[in-house]
């Protein structure tokens, strides 16, 4: 099937990127691989006007390390190099972890970082295609006022089934957003919103160029459980991070993704750990507070039943993993 | 641009096609230089049938890729790999181990295949998992095509 009908910009530097964005009058859609957009241009998920190619913006490439010892990702940065950069396999093995997770090698090869950080949340009565949504009837997400996966939803549930922003939200990364308007800076944990329409605090005139690591010595996991490894969208992962060795921690970042329509940072089970420590009693009192850190659960893609008890797996594998290592 | 002529450089042939902006690049290796090599499968990512590769002999799905987004670059699809009319050594393999039922995945299976030996000459069973991961062939099995790679991987040429 023909992809609908657009203006293809490909502009030659991010200045020009930007202008086209502010002089825009129409719906623009940023492209980066393409791997996410294009599946849903096809399915008349996004009938852009026009598509805006930043995938060789040089402003946008490259992994540099800050005087102050940061490290900087730019958000045109394949998956597959981020995989293979030496800098972050030496530094953040599960970082390299969690890129690698994404879908696989065919995919990698043309997806960028800042398309999996922005990566539509899906459901899966929305994402179909165009005949199947109109045999069901339209959505909040497609133009009427009734969600199918929650009777009487507010906002769209749909999920954020992205793997790479965990460990970067476990990381206190910070996304730079550009516009004509000048650049600011956002830590990734407030970009993303508990509404799948709206799903990140990026302005319609912006353009994230990038995102920055703070220097961290910290110990670090990832973890996804998806039903085929090397392809499918996550069930649900993990990524926690703590300072400390053994069984010790004092500062700790729990981030659950692909169970709720946004990354969620779990302050509650962290304190837990953070008090307790990582031995089973603190564990087991960070997994108790599972259910009501989570909230209520759809059965997008699994039970929502299935969701929180693959949220306690996943905490208990992943400090199990901490403590043993690194 | 909505539509207009890009160059492309497949097989180490120059083609200058008229695209637009509706095309993807699988749509304009079948339909327009009509390479019916490779492939249109799922259209959605999943199984990997319109496997290509870039300028780099890197395995890209093109069905999930703008045409215009290629302009001026280089791409091998699955014609391009025989030389001088002998099958390139992953191909031998392919015939010789009989890693084909159907038929129907293969050219995606023998780029990705082709791909992981572009990066790892001789690959560890790892690398032909994870280079394997994207593509499906629902009749093989994936054991006759690891085979395959493996012995080419030993070689270097076929057998």
């Amino acid at each position: 099937m023909l992809l609908p009908d657009h203006d293809f910009v490909k502009p030659a530097t991010l200045a020009e990127g930007l202008a086209v964005l502010r002089d825009a009058t129409g719906d623009v859609r940023l492209l980066g691989g393409g791997t996410d957009v294009v599946f849903n241009m096809r399915c008349r998920l996004m009938t852009p006007d026009t598509l805006l190619s930043l995938k060789d913006l040089p402003e946008l490439q490259g992994v540099a390390v800050l005087p102050d010892g940061s490290l900087q990702l730019g958000a045109a940065c394949r998956l597959t190099d981020l995989v293979a950069s030496p800098l972050l396999i030496a530094r953040y093995p599960a970082l390299v972890k969690a890129f690698r997770a994404v879908a696989s090698r065919h995919v990698r090869n043309l997806a960028t970082l800042g398309g999996n950080l922005c990566l539509d949340t899906r459901c899966w009565f929305t994402n179909q295609t165009k005949e199947w949504r109109d045999a069901k009837g339209p959505c909040l997400k497609t133009g009427m006022d009734v969600c199918h996966a929650i009777a009487g939803a507010p906002v769209c549930v749909a999920l954020n089934n992205a793997d790479s922003p965990l460990p970067l939200i476990a990381l206190d990364a910070t996304v730079v957003l550009a516009s004509s308007r000048g650049e600011r800076s956002l830590l990734l944990r407030d970009f993303y919103r508990e509404d799948g329409i709206r799903h990140t605090a990026r302005e319609p005139d912006e353009i994230l160029t990038g995102i920055t690591i703070p220097p961290t010595t910290d110990r670090l996991v990832f973890l996804k459980e998806t039903a085929r490894q090397g392809m499918d969208f996550s069930y649900g992962a993990i990524a926690v991070r703590a300072d400390g060795s053994g069984h010790t921690a004092s500062r700790l970042r729990i981030v659950l993704g692909s169970l709720t329509t946004a990354p969620r940072l779990l302050i509650g089970a962290a304190a837990q750990l953070a008090t307790l420590g990582l031995g089973d009693d603190g564990l087991e009192a960070a997994c108790a507070t599972l259910r009501d850190e989570l909230g209520p659960l759809t059965n997008l893609y699994s039970p929502a039943a299935y969701k929180r008890e693959l949220a306690r797996i996943l905490l208990r594998k992943a400090v199990l993993e901490l403590r043993q290592g690194s | 641009m909505k539509k207009g002529f890009i160059t492309l450089h497949v097989n180490g042939d120059a083609h200058e096609v008229l695209v637009s902006s509706q095309h993807t690049l699988l749509d304009v290796l079948r339909g327009k230089l009509k390479l019916m090599g490779t492939k249109e499968g799922c259209t959605t990512g999943s199984c990997g049938v319109c496997t290509v590769h870039n300028s780099r002999g890197e395995a890209v799905l093109s069905c999930l890729t703008p045409a215009l987004e290629w302009a001026g670059q280089s791409i091998t699809t699955i014609e391009g790999l025989e030389k001088n009319g002998r099958l390139a050594p992953i191909q031998q393999a392919f015939v010789a181990y009989h890693a084909v039922q159907c038929g129907f995945c293969t050219p995606g299976v023998i780029m990705s295949a082709q791909a992981v030996l572009n990066l790892t000459p001789a690959p560890t069973e790892e690398d032909i998992n994870d280079g394997l991961a994207g593509v499906i062939c629902r009749c093989t099995g994936h054991i006759k095509v690891k085979e395959a790679i493996r012995k080419v991987g030993e070689f270097g040429v076929g057998p």
